[in-house]
């Protein structure tokens, strides 16, 4: 909310510069995120003058007559050419004089324009950084304007702009008051209401107007004043730049008045048309369903029951708290007008304003809670401005309709609590100097204050409250520095945290970055990574869009769009993993589960090109690999291939490691060429994934010594050669040749794969035999590799590979 | 003297020796001389033949000269060997400026470094790490942290529902309800994750980021404990000379609230870019733990207190690393992960 510092020291008696007031807010919560001069940088010399009289045509340019005038600025004289189309005798208006500056540091000098002198400009307001207005022509001032001020002086342009930013609990602070208020308190400074007194005048306005409140629940209070015989037009120029200087446009006298007073006092107001009104009645009600509502903007609403209304016997004329109704407006032929000052239901305009997705000034005010015993100052504050700028008579007294006044609050505040939450207290007579200086009197009773809370202060409930208000105007720079006493446990951290870290060293150490990934993705994407029978992604009922609108639902979700980032932008060796989470459907509190995954990718070569290193292209090797050194480095063994169960692989490239109780523990392969096309990956890619969770839940063996071997090993190496349509496995074989081999192997490696060209395979193992109490024999091993060769070539259909 | 057949194998063995210019080569006289058909070994073998006063003699002698034949090519050995080596490394020609095989390098992403220092200092305090779960229900990220349904402070965190009452977790402070009601005090964690916010990704926000939250809850904790715990992180994490400061805030789950921002480390307060000429960061919020949370999870707010914080990890990294836009954790450019290697 933007704040005029000038306007704020109209109410409380202040030194401070406006910056230092800024820092003073800050300090107590209130956060002033900028101070910005209000006069456009370079604006100088310009002044207000009058255009005395039009010489003569100088004919047309742009479509626009060029006028000679005599600008007086009371102590000289200018001959001055015009094009504005507002240009007319007698008008006072911002007048450049040689000499003068214009935003930007353009200097203006005497011109010949058309072969005669202009003697300086007559301005409009986007010519002086004060507006977009520059069509419309000259910005003209009021007829009573002193001649020659200066135009800053004037309209009140010498000023600073606080932009506060008012956190939700503190609506009292979203006024020029509330700010006076709490720079009060916070420097001892005078506070003192907006002067002027209201004049009352004729028949009370009980008699020109009645109120029903039909939902005393939302509408706790509704005042209404009637002012007569006004005559509506422009505010006066001060007024207007004042409004425009904090973010509001003018309108007319009336609403600019409501506005005014919105942002000086802090309450809403509405001012209604009286002659527009039925029977001169106002009723608030709850709308009926389905009712239709045209508001101010022009805007047709339909409404429900939740929605309060104000409204005369036949229909609606506002959306309570929100805003007007476009047909009981103030317009040019406004004489009477009603003004309401009320207090509406927090929670009911916060419904409201978000259903109809209006948020407007009003709403932001009411929804955080309004001053439903200030509402009437707004009222009279506006009612005597209505009068100075739009003329006519304020009608004695108010309708008000309040059946249930607000009960005075108090807080009960122990200096002993003040002390318990913040390790320190100031002195009880401190405190309650503070506490005053809020505009809460406290009286004491020992080391107890009784605190009454006003009705501006709706946040400050409880005990704890009053101890921040009495921190917050202290300094929070007297809390102590003090370290929590008592013992400390000893720090076990989760197990799924220190997983994490085992994970995240073992594939660091292998070569890989970490990526972190949106949790999002695009249902289209996500279906084609769905396996068959697998079930849908959650999906988000509030997607920010639709192609991040459903939760992750497979692993490799995220990476790959890592993988197509990088890819794209010429970093085609790609290996990266991320610890990510999918999230499923589930019957428990939340409605999910969120299984945990190390996900990994790779794309193009294993390892950077380089001088030693021949170009090795990823496979699905890699990605397995990776997996299995995942899983050893958690201690997991004992792993067993089985067929994989994710979807996104591509059929023939696609396996599983599954633990020693079959659960799936790992899956890999290259990922399904559909589903590249979806990222726009034109290279391969392999992807494993480590189901942590499992992983969690597979036992591992203890750490535990075994004893080095104390005789030498003996190797033998057998080679067997599978036909081109035998489908045997290597984990088949390996199986068999340790089964078969007995207690005395150590060790079965398989080193070297080949195919012939008609499509036999060769599969050769090196195999280590070790006795733990003697030194092993050529002929025990023969009679062993004998027997192996002999089982497996008779067991699987398949030959020794001769030298 | 010796024997002449002695003499004989010793001179001829001393000039072979003499003559040798390779390693080779003298391995090869040690063969002919002293090996087990070498002609030394074949006179002791056939001392048996000699007359019996002549076998100590000439047994004795050949020894000698074995011996001396031994030190003769150990000596010339280790000389020719030496300049061996020397005429292969010149005729190798190493060029020591190729690059070296280096195994491949990862690197942590950036988040993981703060986020792992962060778990480090609260640590060393005593702090241990809790968990929760991502998608929440509205009651553990709102009603029991004193935001209840309507209320503006609901607008703080514009919320992906995935249901009436579930939704991803707007912050990490759900987890202080979990951890609160599954113990008792005194309750010392951190708890570290990811959350989510209805905020299109741009430079400075993205729908998913993570936060740290801290929360200290037991007989006698006060603010000033509060305040002391951050003075510490901050030292820590961005250096002895930091200093920290308070700023009252609102958080509808603390009262008193602090916003706390760290001297920028940049300027030291003078007023940078960096700190927008302010001279302090925003770094996170914190506030005593509001009495109604703590009744919500069954704790007397009589008996005890407590504090809490939260920090955004990104906002941590952005500061420390001096990277301004969001975006980038997010991208996983490998130009940008692999600095941080």
């Amino acid at each position: 909310m933007k704040i005029l510092y000038g306007w704020v020291r109209e109410l409380v008696d202040l030194k401070l510069a406006a910056a230092d007031a800024a820092d003073r807010l800050t300090n107590a919560g209130v956060e002033v995120a900028s101070v910005t001069a209000l006069t456009p940088a370079g604006l100088a010399g310009v002044v207000v003058g009058e255009i005395e009289a039009i010489e003569r045509e100088l004919g047309e340019s742009h479509g626009h007559r060029l006028l000679l005038c005599r600008v007086s600025t009371g102590r000289e004289r200018f001959s001055v050419v015009s094009g504005a189309p507002n240009t007319k005798v007698g008008a006072r208006a911002a007048f450049a004089p040689p000499g003068a500056t214009l935003p930007g540091g353009r200097r203006v000098a005497a011109a010949r324009i058309r072969g005669v002198e202009s003697q300086g400009m007559l301005c409009s307001e986007r010519e002086l950084g004060l507006g977009e207005e520059h069509e419309a022509g000259l910005l003209l001032l009021e007829g009573d304007a002193r001649l020659g001020q200066d135009l800053v002086a004037h309209l009140g342009l010498d000023d600073h702009v606080l932009e506060v930013e008012v956190t939700p609990n503190r609506p009292d602070c979203l006024s020029v008051l509330g700010v006076a208020r709490e720079l009060a308190a916070l420097t001892g400074a005078r506070l003192h209401a907006p002067r002027g007194k209201l004049a009352e005048a004729g028949e009370p306005a009980a008699r020109l107007a009645r109120v029903r409140v039909e939902a005393p629940d939302l509408c706790h209070r509704f005042t209404a004043r009637v002012i007569g015989g006004v005559t509506v037009g422009p505010s006066p120029a001060r007024l207007q730049a004042r409004l425009r200087a904090v973010g509001l446009r003018p309108i007319s006298n009336i609403v600019d008045v409501t506005n005014y007073v919105l942002w000086e006092l802090g309450h809403p107001l509405h001012a209604f048309d009286y002659d527009t009104l039925t029977d001169a009645t106002i009723v608030v009600r709850r709308a009926a369903k389905g009712e239709r509502f045209t508001t101010l903007d022009g805007q047709e609403r339909v409404l429900d029951d939740s929605m309060l209304v104000i409204a005369d016997p036949k229909r609606a004329v506002g959306l309570a708290g929100v805003m007007g109704g476009a047909h009981t407006e103030v317009t040019d032929r406004t004489t009477r007008v009603l003004l309401e000052s009320a207090w509406f239901d927090p929670v009911s305009i916060r419904r409201t304003s978000r259903a109809l997705g209006l948020r407007t000034d009003a709403a932001y005010r009411f929804e955080r809670g309004a001053d439903i015993e200030a509402l009437v100052d707004a009222s009279a504050r506006a009612a005597q401005l209505i009068r100075e700028l739009a003329g006519g008579a304020v009608a004695r007294g108010m309708v008000d309709v309040y059946p249930r006044r607000r009960k005075p609050v108090r807080v009960r505040l122990r200096m002993s609590r003040v002390k318990r939450v913040l390790g320190v207290t100031p002195a009880p007579a401190l405190a309650r100097r503070i506490l005053a200086g809020l505009g809460l009197p406290a009286r004491a009773r020992g080391a107890v204050l009784d605190v009454t809370v006003p009705s501006f202060r709706r946040d400050l409930a409880m005990e704890d409250d009053l101890v921040e208000e009495i921190i917050r105007v202290w300094g929070y720079g007297k809390l102590p520095s003090t370290l929590p006493a008592g013992a400390v446990d000893v720090v076990k951290q989760p197990a799924t945290l220190r997983q994490a870290e085992t994970v995240r060293r073992a594939l660091v150490g292998a070569g890989l970055a970490e990526a972190i990934t949106h949790a999002f993705c695009d249902p289209a994407r996500a279906a084609l990574f769905r396996a068959l029978g697998a079930a849908e992604p959650l999906t988000l009922k509030n997607p920010l869009a639709q192609d991040a609108s459903v939760l992750r639902s497979h692993p490799l979700e995220g990476l790959l769009g890592a993988v197509s980032v990088n890819v794209r932008r010429q970093q085609p060796d790609v290996a990266l993993f991320e610890l990510c989470k999918t999230y499923e459907a589930a019957r428990n509190e939340t409605g999910a589960v969120e299984p945990r995954w190390a996900a990994i990718a790779l794309a193009a070569s294993r390892t950077a090109r380089a001088w030693h290193t021949p170009d090795a292209p990823a496979d699905v090797y890699d990605a397995k690999g990776l997996a299995e050194h995942v899983l050893a480095a958690l201690g997991i063994g004992g792993l067993r291939p089985g067929a994989g169960r994710l979807g996104g692989f591509e059929p023939g490239c696609h396996g599983a490691l599954e633990n020693e109780a079959g659960a799936i523990v790992a899956e890999f392969g290259e990922v399904a060429a559909a589903v590249r096309d979806a990222y726009g990956i034109d290279v391969p890619v392999f992807g494993a994934a480590v189901a942590l969770d499992v992983a969690a839940a597979t036992p591992t063996p203890p750490l535990a010594y075994q004893p080095l071997p104390r005789f030498p090993a003996v190797q033998r190496d057998l080679a067997f050669v599978l036909g081109a349509e035998q489908a045997l496995t290597a984990a088949e074989i390996e199986a068999a040749l340790a089964r078969e081999a007995g207690p005395l192997l150590r060790q079965v490696t398989l080193f070297d794969v080949f195919r012939f060209p008609d499509g036999r395979r060769s599969l050769a193992w090196r195999l280590t035999f070790q006795a733990e109490d003697r030194t092993l024999t050529d002929d025990e091993v023969n009679r062993v590799q004998e027997r192996v060769t002999q089982r497996i070539t008779a067991a699987f259909g398949i030959a020794l590979r001769s030298a | 003297m010796g024997h002449p057949r002695v003499d004989a194998i010793a001179q001829e063995a001393r000039a072979a020796v003499a003559a040798a210019r390779t390693s080779a080569e003298l391995e090869q006289i040690r063969v002919r001389v002293l090996g087990r058909q070498g002609a030394l070994t074949q006179l002791l073998r056939s001392l048996g033949t000699l007359a019996p006063e002549e076998r100590p003699q000439v047994g004795a002698a050949a020894n000698d000269v074995k011996r001396e034949i031994e030190a003769l090519i150990d000596a010339r050995l280790s000389a020719a060997q030496h300049a061996e080596r020397e005429q292969r490394r010149a005729r190798e020609r190493l060029d020591l400026t190729l690059p070296g095989r280096r195994p491949p390098r990862g690197a942590l992403h950036p988040l993981t470094r703060v986020h792992d220092e962060i778990v480090a200092i609260f640590a060393g305090l005593g702090f241990s790490v809790a968990e929760g779960p991502e998608i929440e229900t509205d009651y553990h990220n709102f009603e029991a942290l004193n935001i209840p349904r309507d209320h503006p402070a609901r607008d703080m965190q514009d919320t992906l529902y995935l249901s009436e009452s579930t939704l991803l977790r707007t912050h990490t402070s759900p987890v202080q309800i979990r951890a609160m009601l599954a113990r008792k005090p005194p309750v010392r964690i951190i708890v570290p994750g990811r959350v989510f916010r209805r905020d299109v990704a741009d430079q400075s926000h993205s729908p998913m980021f993570h936060q740290v939250e801290g929360l200290a809850v037991d007989r006698g904790i006060t603010m000033g404990d509060l305040k002391g715990t951050l003075e510490l992180f901050a030292r820590e994490m961005f250096g002895p000379e930091s200093r920290i400061r308070f700023r009252p805030s609102f958080f509808p789950f603390t009262e008193p609230s602090a916003e706390v921002d760290v001297l920028c480390f940049v300027c030291h307060g003078q007023g940078c870019r960096l700190c927008k000429q302010g001279g302090w960061l925003e770094i996170l919020g914190s506030g005593m733990v509001h009495p109604r949370v703590l009744k919500n999870v069954g704790y007397d707010p009589e008996e005890v207190t407590g504090w809490a914080f939260g920090m955004g990890i990104e906002r941590i990294a952005m500061l420390k690393y001096g990277i301004d836009d969001l975006r980038l954790f997010f991208d996983n450019d490998l130009r940008f992960l692999r600095q941080f290697a």
